[in-house]
């Protein structure tokens, strides 16, 4: 009789003590952390557009060669404010293939997301589908979304709203520090919206910014945020409170100066999944195809159950038993999630999305990992494939 | 001329080009400073937790501690008082109904809080007396399209919450309250934060507890909260399910370690408050033209915010005596102006005839307070009013 396989699934202690979630989590070491609110006491100026907001915004504006970025207190927010400085109306074109925040601001905009699919290639929003929506009454724009550290196909898309005369705004909560032919994210829609949650490559606990070329626009989204005289007074429709805080910009603009550093720390943790998983059946770890230069901030693997022995939810209960938190994003798509069930959808749904969702697992790529956690989590993915039987059975009696 | 130095003759004032009064401008918001060491040591357990936001354990301690000092069940934090009440409204408005009853003479933004829940607001006239909106006044304004009552207290006190929560509760309507202004006070000897359905409180640094940005809200129902803390993070039950519309509304570890040390230091500011409260009381007496409003000392009070009604014998109207002032860099300002039922809208409104706080509305300005604020400011501030009362005929010459 065969000794057991080392999966913790089977019994087997768990590879790791403490849990490996896949968020990026960077975050400014003490010292430099306690510096930085040193200086917003002494100051004691704590929100309301101040100093350090405005060198987040003037230095984003630089880094990006744009005219106008502002910074709000968290992505979501921020892209509720775009779909309200737009002054959009009806419907709004946009991936159910995708964090459901980029539906939830049309909703809270008063808007209708219609859902397109993606490209199963791309993962990004389809130009055909997009198209063959674009002739239903009531659409005013298209909300893409770049996903993965990687891009939509802007330059058709754009093209698309171009000749319908609505604007193309982008959700690029996955984006910061990513290149594409046409020029860096932040710079490709009439709005663009970057997330600092923790989880991204740029962390600012929470937060955001919001990027445009567009002079009204910029106008009307400093006085949506409420901006305590940053900018002349514009009429607009309503506003809120979309500030960031004395202290999400410190933690921002200290992260902003160690990002270089960060990306590369991902392309080697991407390095090394894609070394421990060469060969490997059944699993592929997806690459850019847009992105002239990544942030790597995502290992997304897509996985053909049939090659592999397991499905994606098999090898996820492997991994998460052996405390590597392996996440199904997006799972399930925004379509299936209230309020949109009832949503609007193509005649024939959204098969690529559906797909995708049934497919995708990412993996543990940031702070919390170094690359011997990867080699080892490389090691833990060919054991599940190795002992696909007994993993299957297993999952069967817990079922 | 040195700060704070007494104004002799018009040509001192700053409207006549000579040195502000204050080098550093003295504004209405509290802006307290917590012990930065005692924020550190907050600081210090999501620092080693590595977790930064999404419900981590600051966040956790700072709700159940202000359950604890509101006297309630449950309390949930949000990014911001804003969204608070948007998300509030949401879950509280009886379904199909569209109209929002809510003060006119109140917070600037208040109507966009309604329109962004996806109602109507109803603006309802004050009492001149509370600065309030009383159950007599909201009665008449009840109908088969009400979906919420919002209260709001006023700057200084309390609207009469016990009366207008008899008022719903015989209606059927649900009793929503903007406690922002009164964190500490106490309505009958009982805590606000209690009444109604909910009440919700900011955490903005202008406000008494300082968590740089901020909201929370105060329930004891469990069922609303547990929706509530769902909602702000996008609706999500479990890892991969999502129950309900939800946004992100969540409040950061770095706030919520703010507001901790606030709230640990929060009777300190309060007696700070008081000795500055107690000076305006003292120095504006001798005032003619000015009268303090003042804080009902038979209950629990913030006494952060200095309220002054300028009377029919004050010589000067409002926007003047304001410019004056804040050219001296006493940064006092309008309160509520103007009231929300006489600003433009993109969206609509149903108001009636509110004379009174027409009335009211160009009345009542705030005086400088909070952390940047000491008595000899106090003093210097009043000697500026009283030298502007003596030489009002005397202005005429100066800048508009």
């Amino acid at each position: 009789m065969s000794a057991r396989p080392p999966l913790a699934l089977l019994g087997a202690p768990p590879a790791f003590e403490h849990p490996l979630p896949v968020g990026q989590l960077n975050f400014p070491d003490w010292g430099a952390y306690v510096e930085a609110m040193r200086g917003i006491f002494e100051r004691q100026y704590y929100t309301n557009q101040g100093p350090l907001v405005q060198t987040l915004e003037s230095t984003l504006q630089a880094r990006l060669d744009i005219p106008h970025v502002i910074a709000v207190t968290n992505a979501t927010i921020g892209l509720i404010m775009a779909a309200e400085a737009l002054q959009l109306r009806g419907r709004v074109l946009t991936p159910a293939f995708s964090f459901v925040a980029t539906a939830q601001s049309l909703s809270w905009a008063g808007l209708e997301p219609r859902f397109c699919d993606v490209d199963p290639a791309s993962h990004h929003l389809c130009p055909e589908a997009v198209e063959a929506a674009l002739e239903e009454p009531e659409v005013s724009a298209i909300l893409a979304v770049n996903l993965w550290g990687d891009f939509a196909d802007v330059p058709r898309l754009r093209t698309l709203a171009l000749r319908r005369g609505i604007p193309l705004y982008l959700d690029s909560a996955h984006a910061f520090g990513c290149v594409s032919e046409e020029g860096p994210a932040g710079t490709l829609g009439e709005v663009e919206v970057f997330s600092f949650h923790a989880t991204k490559v740029l962390g600012a606990t929470e937060g955001g910014c919001i990027c445009t070329a567009d002079d009204t626009l910029a106008a009307r989204l400093r006085n949506i945020r409420s901006s305590y005289g940053a900018g002349p007074p514009v009429p607009v429709a309503r506003t809120a409170n979309g500030r960031m805080s004395e202290a999400q910009a410190a933690i921002a603009l200290l992260e902003l100066e160690r990002l270089p550093a960060i990306i590369e720390r991902n392309h080697q943790l991407l390095a090394a999944y894609r070394t421990g998983l060469e060969g490997l059946p059944g699993l592929h770890l997806r690459a850019p195809q847009r992105a002239v230069q990544s942030n790597g901030q995502y290992a997304v693997c897509e996985i053909d159950a049939a090659a592999l022995g397991l499905n994606r939810d098999a090898l996820q209960a492997v991994l998460r038993a052996e405390n590597v938190l392996a996440r199904r994003y997006f799972h399930p798509g925004i379509h299936r999630l209230p309020p949109y069930r009832d949503g609007l959808l193509p005649p024939g749904g959204l098969p690529h999305t559906d797909a995708l969702c049934n497919r995708l697992l990412q993996l543990p790529v940031g702070q919390r990992v170094d690359t011997a956690d990867v080699e080892r989590i490389c090691d833990l993915i060919r054991l599940a494939h190795t002992h696909a039987d007994a993993v299957s059975s297993t999952m069967e009696v817990a079922r | 001329m040195s700060e704070r130095a007494p104004k002799r003759s018009v040509s001192d004032l700053a409207m006549a080009g000579a040195e502000p009064l204050f080098a550093r401008p003295r504004s209405t918001s509290s802006l307290a400073r917590p012990d930065f060491e005692r924020f550190l040591a907050y600081s210090r357990e999501f620092h080693q937790a590595h977790q930064f936001t999404n419900n981590g354990p600051l966040v956790q301690q700072l709700e159940t501690r202000l359950a604890s000092f509101h006297g309630t069940a449950h309390c949930v934090s949000f990014c911001s008082g804003f969204w608070a009440l948007v998300l509030a409204i949401r879950c509280l408005a009886l379904p199909g109904r569209r109209e929002v009853v809510m003060p006119s003479l109140t917070y600037r933004r208040m109507a966009d809080v309604a329109s962004w829940a996806g109602l109507v607001p109803r603006f309802c006239e004050v009492d001149a007396d509370s600065l309030g909106m009383t159950p007599a006044l909201v009665e008449p304004l009840l109908n088969q399209d009400t979906a919420l009552i919002l209260g709001v207290h006023p700057i200084v006190n309390c609207f009469d919450a016990p009366g207008i929560e008899t008022l719903a509760l015989a209606h059927g309507i649900p009793l929503l309250i903007d406690a922002v202004e009164s964190v500490r006070e106490t309505i009958g000897g009982r805590r606000v934060g209690g009444f109604g359905r909910a009440e919700v409180f900011s955490l903005h640094a202008s406000k008494l507890l300082n968590g740089f940005e901020g909201g929370y809200l105060t329930t004891d129902d469990a069922e609303l909260a547990g929706r509530l803390a769902l909602i702000r993070g996008f609706g999500f039950q479990g890892p991969d399910e999502v129950v309900d519309l939800g946004m992100n509304a969540k409040l950061n570890e770095i706030h919520a370690a703010m507001a901790l040390a606030g709230l640990d230091q929060l009777e300190e500011q309060i007696e700070r408050n008081r000795a500055l409260y107690l000076a305006y009381r003292e120095a504006l007496a001798a005032i003619p033209g000015l009268r303090l409003v003042a804080f009902d000392q038979s209950e629990a009070c913030g006494y952060k915010n200095i309220l002054v009604e300028l009377l029919d014998d004050w010589p000067l109207d409002r926007a003047r005596t304001l410019s004056l002032l804040n050219a001296e860099n006493a940064l006092a300002r309008a309160y509520y102006a103007p009231p929300l039922h006489q600003r433009p809208y993109a969206y609509p409104v149903i108001a009636g005839p509110l004379p009174v706080t027409e009335r009211l509305g160009e009345r009542f300005l705030l005086l400088p307070c909070g952390h940047f604020v000491d008595a000899q400011d106090v003093a210097a501030i009043a000697t500026l009013l009283h030298f502007l009362h003596t030489h009002a005929d005397d202005l005429e010459g100066l800048p508009e």
